[in-house]
């Protein structure tokens, strides 16, 4: 029998909390961390909602100072490392470590170092400074940890654009429970709060200029937002050994690809990746089910993700209950799958499942339950995340409770 | 020239966080407490402030049989053609 994989340890930073309590007691109030905002590039500046981290510049110190020498989706990326460790209790000594794997994804990397790096040579005739490319590789996050915790198993980027954190937490499981690692930090990071970052996302005719309004139907697009989360995994008879807090049991993933446009997504192709994850998880009653949907906001996708939960769920799909959290913390980009994984955890933990805010005009088109505007206390036993991202790349992940 | 031995103290100082104080032509390099980043980081900022290229490969260790922080800033020197 395969073996079993369990979520021990949460960490995570976004517009929305800087740490995962934080996130998850405003998740609950159904805090906005969207607001209007000017980035400035020497002359150019750009002003829309978006959902940055404030104050994240005063713990950077913190961090050491190799972190400090980091580009800041690096810097995101360790805070949630280091929660997520402490809240486990993971030690990785006695040889766990070589056992050990970090893998975090990212949609893009190094954005802030790239473009300081481009404006400096291009406009004045600055020479690049000789550790930018170990600052922006996507893989920097992966590496530090694997340096900083002593993992010497398998580290690496994933990059699927906006499903990166869920491929990330989905592969890393799998590896466990093939037997290529014991455990694992998996998780992914965004950080692309910069002048040339946010006009090109605007240049694709896709962001809302005013907040984010996932389902309903005066919707206007996604709003970016920035942040990390890291997932500590273990292979579950361990964890049980060491005595360790389990959240749950990521029980199922699916991962497939549409195969057919850059833009659009497929009904199929979500539908096909939700019933992948849910094929590993045994019976559960849909009335129990919280899916935390990729649910961006956007004209297509809203309406696209709800046809593919009825042709998942059938009948059933209108006992459960969806939310999208992006209406709150933003649209994390590569980073979204990591941190709405730690939102149905703690929905699956809590019984709580946090609201889609900003919900006020029923669509037909989305006719789901979407828990709006508040949240509500219901039994879950089974927690989906769902990613989508522009590519045609789906990943979903199942979490369930351990009995 | 005091002036190059000046900068390079300077900019050595930033990076050496092994020292309590700072650091002096007699200084160990092996006292600095600097990383393969910082002295890379080192040299870029030598080459702002002094003008200079310095040729090295960074994943050979750029202060080869150097002892002391005077052996740098004398390396340094040579460099700038002012020794």
């Amino acid at each position: 029998m395969a073996r079993r994989v369990v979520v021990t340890g949460l960490g995570g930073v976004c517009a929305t909390g800087a740490n995962v309590a934080e996130f998850w007691a405003n998740a609950k109030a159904a805090h906005c961390g969207i607001s209007r905002r000017t980035l400035t590039a020497e002359e150019y500046s750009l002003t829309l909602p978006i959902a940055p981290i404030d104050g994240f510049e005063a713990r950077i110190e913190g961090l050491g100072r190799d972190i400090m020498r980091a580009d800041r989706f690096s810097q995101l990326a360790i805070a949630a490392a280091d929660e997520a460790i402490a809240d486990s209790g993971i030690k990785f000594g006695d040889g766990l470590g070589a056992r050990t794997a970090a893998i975090i994804g990212t949609g893009i990397g190094g954005q802030t170092t790239i473009e300081q790096g481009y404006v400096g040579m291009m406009r004045h005739g600055k020479r690049p400074h000789p550790l930018s490319i170990l600052k922006f590789i996507p893989n920097a996050p992966a590496s530090w940890m694997s340096i900083r915790y002593g993992l010497k198993g398998p580290a690496f980027a994933i990059s699927s654009a906006c499903a990166s954190g869920a491929h990330a937490i989905g592969v890393a499981a799998d590896f466990i429970r093939n037997g290529g690692a014991d455990a694992a930090l998996a998780g992914a990071s965004e950080a692309i709060m910069t002048y040339g970052a946010l006009e090109t996302w605007k240049a694709m005719h896709i962001l809302s200029d005013e907040l984010c309004r996932p389902f309903s139907k005066n919707r206007k697009g996604l709003v970016i937002g920035e942040g990390a989360s890291v997932l500590v995994l273990e292979e579950y008879e361990a964890a049980k050994k060491r005595g360790a807090k389990i959240y749950a049991e990521l029980a199922g993933f699916g991962m497939n690809a549409d195969g057919k446009d850059m833009i659009n997504p497929a009904v199929e192709g979500a539908a096909g990746a939700m019933k992948l994850a849910l094929s590993t998880v045994g019976a559960v009653d849909p009335a129990a089910v919280y899916i935390n949907a990729h649910g961006t906001g956007t004209l297509l996708n809203d309406p696209t993700e709800t046809k593919a939960i009825r042709e998942t769920f059938g009948a059933d799909a209108d006992k459960l209950v969806v939310s999208s959290t992006k209406s709150m913390h933003g649209h994390l980009l590569g980073a979204a799958g990591g941190i709405e994984a730690i939102a149905a955890i703690k929905a699956l933990e809590e019984g709580v499942i946090p609201p889609t805010i900003h919900y006020d005009e029923p669509d037909p088109a989305c006719d789901l339950d979407y828990c709006p505007n508040a949240a509500r206390d219901r039994r879950i036993d089974l927690a989906l995340s769902n990613s989508f991202a522009f590519g045609g790349l789906n990943a979903v992940l199942a979490f369930k409770r351990v009995h | 020239m005091a002036d190059i031995d000046a900068v390079m103290l300077d900019i050595i100082k930033g990076h050496a966080i092994g020292l309590t104080s700072g650091p002096t032509r007699e200084t160990l390099i092996t006292d600095l407490g600097i990383d393969s980043f910082s002295i890379v980081e080192i040299i870029y900022e030598v080459e702002e402030k002094l003008s200079i290229e310095v040729p090295f490969n960074a994943n050979e260790n750029p202060l080869g049989n150097m002892k002391t922080v005077g052996d740098l800033i004398d390396a340094v020197k040579k460099l700038a053609g002012k020794e």
